[in-house]
């Protein structure tokens, strides 16, 4: 019953750093939780709910290992299997089309939109 | 049977979906189940409803509060998980009585800091502090790191209300709390609880005593204790001491709650406690896994403490109400020996984490007593934490 602990060799799973995550603190779901991301990970499934990570950080600081859960590096595995956001391809497009993330503005025009992850 | 629970619910407080699943299958045990879905109640109202739901499809449900639990208490096995992160409201605070009203997914910290100007605090102070929710410090009985001032989380309920498995609402008050308080929810899901609290400290001080020989630090310990100022008596052997970069002797980590303790200065005071509470998810890391967590008598103690460290076992815990936590690999033929010696020595093999999953093979049969005995009484089709505990 016990996991192979490889499996995720390097997060504990002790869970004390749901209550510092910005986003956790907002859906109060484990899946978005700096634990729930890490088991995520290790089962390989590729989900957009690694781009709901601020990367702040703050669970690297309250982590008693100081762990850092990677979410750039779950992030880019999303991309090296092509899985990523509306609003990270908006943005994409439009660096490559205009050299900005906002699109097509005219001389002066503050941006109205700003698409990211 | 899905579809049904989706209906007694609003969308967002039901997922199915598999990143959900899989991020519930365990707690911090790391017991791997399967979820079948997981709930987020908003209401007592939702947990009734679920419960009747459950009493009707057999599917069970299974109360998880942060999932820092460490037997497998919210690891389901084809269960559906109601997770109580949703159930965060903090009611009233009577100053006079020192009591305060909150749902049972609050969690400590966040329960502590909002007393924090009332001069108030909940003074059970589990290692999980940050995280561990009421609920999940009620269904455990939990202790920690100043049981030996402040006894358990029983000794500060004043009363409980559950959700049984007829779907009922029910408010146990007085001795009727035992029967939810360390029950690890095979009674009903807690879903509010009002709790009694104490003055926060005016001072705090520590004083760490190292001992090359076990036998002199016990005999010290019985001295210390008569301290009425005393908050914490934990203990860290050789084994586990190296492991923090202190020295590999039996030390002795005291708080007081005035200024005998040698350290005084509150920055320095908070480093010692950090490295003492970052003792288990480091023994995690260098390769023991497994925390146990007997409680020893005081004249057993020399024996089983000495085995431990002779097996060259890191073991840390709240040597002043005798509960240690002994670290192991998984599977690790010694874990049994140990628990052999607990119970001869009168001792109990689940001190402050439960039985869960992982103890239930070791459940006595006065437990196995009690348990259906309660379970008649309050969840006759068992709907909560089935397969838990027995």
């Amino acid at each position: 019953m016990l996991i192979d602990l490889k499996e995720n060799s390097i997060c504990t799973e002790c869970g004390l750093c749901r209550e510092v995550c910005p986003v956790f603190q907002i859906y109060h779901q484990e899946e978005y939780s700096p634990r729930g991301r890490a088991i995520l990970g290790t089962t390989g499934i590729q989900t957009l709910i690694y781009y709901q990570c601020t990367l702040c950080r703050t669970c690297r600081v309250v982590c008693p290992i100081g762990h850092d859960p990677s979410g750039e590096t779950l992030r880019s595995g999303l991309i090296a299997v092509g899985v990523e956001t509306p609003a990270n391809q908006t943005m994409i497009a439009n660096i490559r089309q205009y050299g900005n993330p906002f699109g097509l503005l005219a001389e002066g025009e503050i941006p109205k939109t700003l698409t990211c992850c | 049977m899905m579809d049904r629970l989706e209906s007694l619910l609003q969308p967002d407080q039901v997922s199915t979906q598999e990143e959900t699943r899989v991020a519930y299958s365990r707690d911090a045990s790391r017991i791997q189940g399967e979820c079948r879905a997981v709930v987020w109640p908003e209401t007592v109202t939702d947990v009734v409803r679920l419960a009747q739901w459950a009493a009707e499809t057999g599917i069970d449900l299974v109360p998880r509060g942060a999932g820092t639990g460490l037997c497998g208490g919210a690891t389901p096995q084809n269960s559906v998980v109601v997770d109580s992160a949703r159930l965060r409201q903090m009611d009233v605070l009577n100053i006079q009585l020192k009591q305060v009203v909150v749902e049972a997914g609050v969690p400590l910290d966040q329960l502590n800091m909002n007393l924090r100007s009332a001069g108030l605090f909940l003074p059970v102070i589990p290692g999980s502090h940050r995280s561990a929710t009421i609920g999940g410090m009620i269904a455990t009985n939990a202790a920690g790191l100043h049981a030996v001032r402040y006894g358990r989380m029983a000794n500060w309920v004043e009363n409980i209300i559950v959700v049984n498995g007829n779907g009922q609402v029910q408010c146990l008050a007085g001795s009727e709390r035992s029967n939810s308080a360390g029950w690890e929810g095979i009674t009903g899901m807690i879903v509010q609880a009002t709790l009694r609290l104490t003055e926060c400290p005016g001072k705090r001080s520590l004083t760490l005593l190292s001992f090359e020989n076990l036998r002199i630090m016990l005999d010290q310990i019985d001295t210390l204790k008569t301290n009425p100022e005393l908050s914490a008596m934990e203990y860290v052997n050789p084994n586990a001491a190296i492991m923090v970069g202190w020295a590999a002797k039996h030390t002795l980590l005291i708080e007081y709650h005035n200024s005998d303790g040698e350290i005084k200065d509150p920055e320095e005071i908070s480093i010692i406690w950090r490295g003492r509470e970052s003792l288990s998810a480091r023994l995690t890391q260098a390769g023991y896994p497994v925390s146990e967590d007997p409680q020893i008598p005081p004249e057993a103690q020399e024996e089983i403490l000495g085995w431990l460290f002779a097996q060259e076992i890191p073991v840390f815990g709240h040597l002043g109400v005798g509960i240690l936590h002994p670290r192991f690999l998984p599977d690790d033929p010694r874990i049994p020996e140990l628990y052999g010696r607990v119970s001869v020595a009168g001792g109990r093999i689940n001190g402050e984490h439960g039985m869960g999953l992982k103890k239930r093979r070791w459940a006595s049969e006065a437990l196995k007593k009690d348990f259906h005995a309660l379970k008649t009484q309050f969840d006759p089709h068992h709907v909560f934490n089935r397969g838990k505990l027995c």
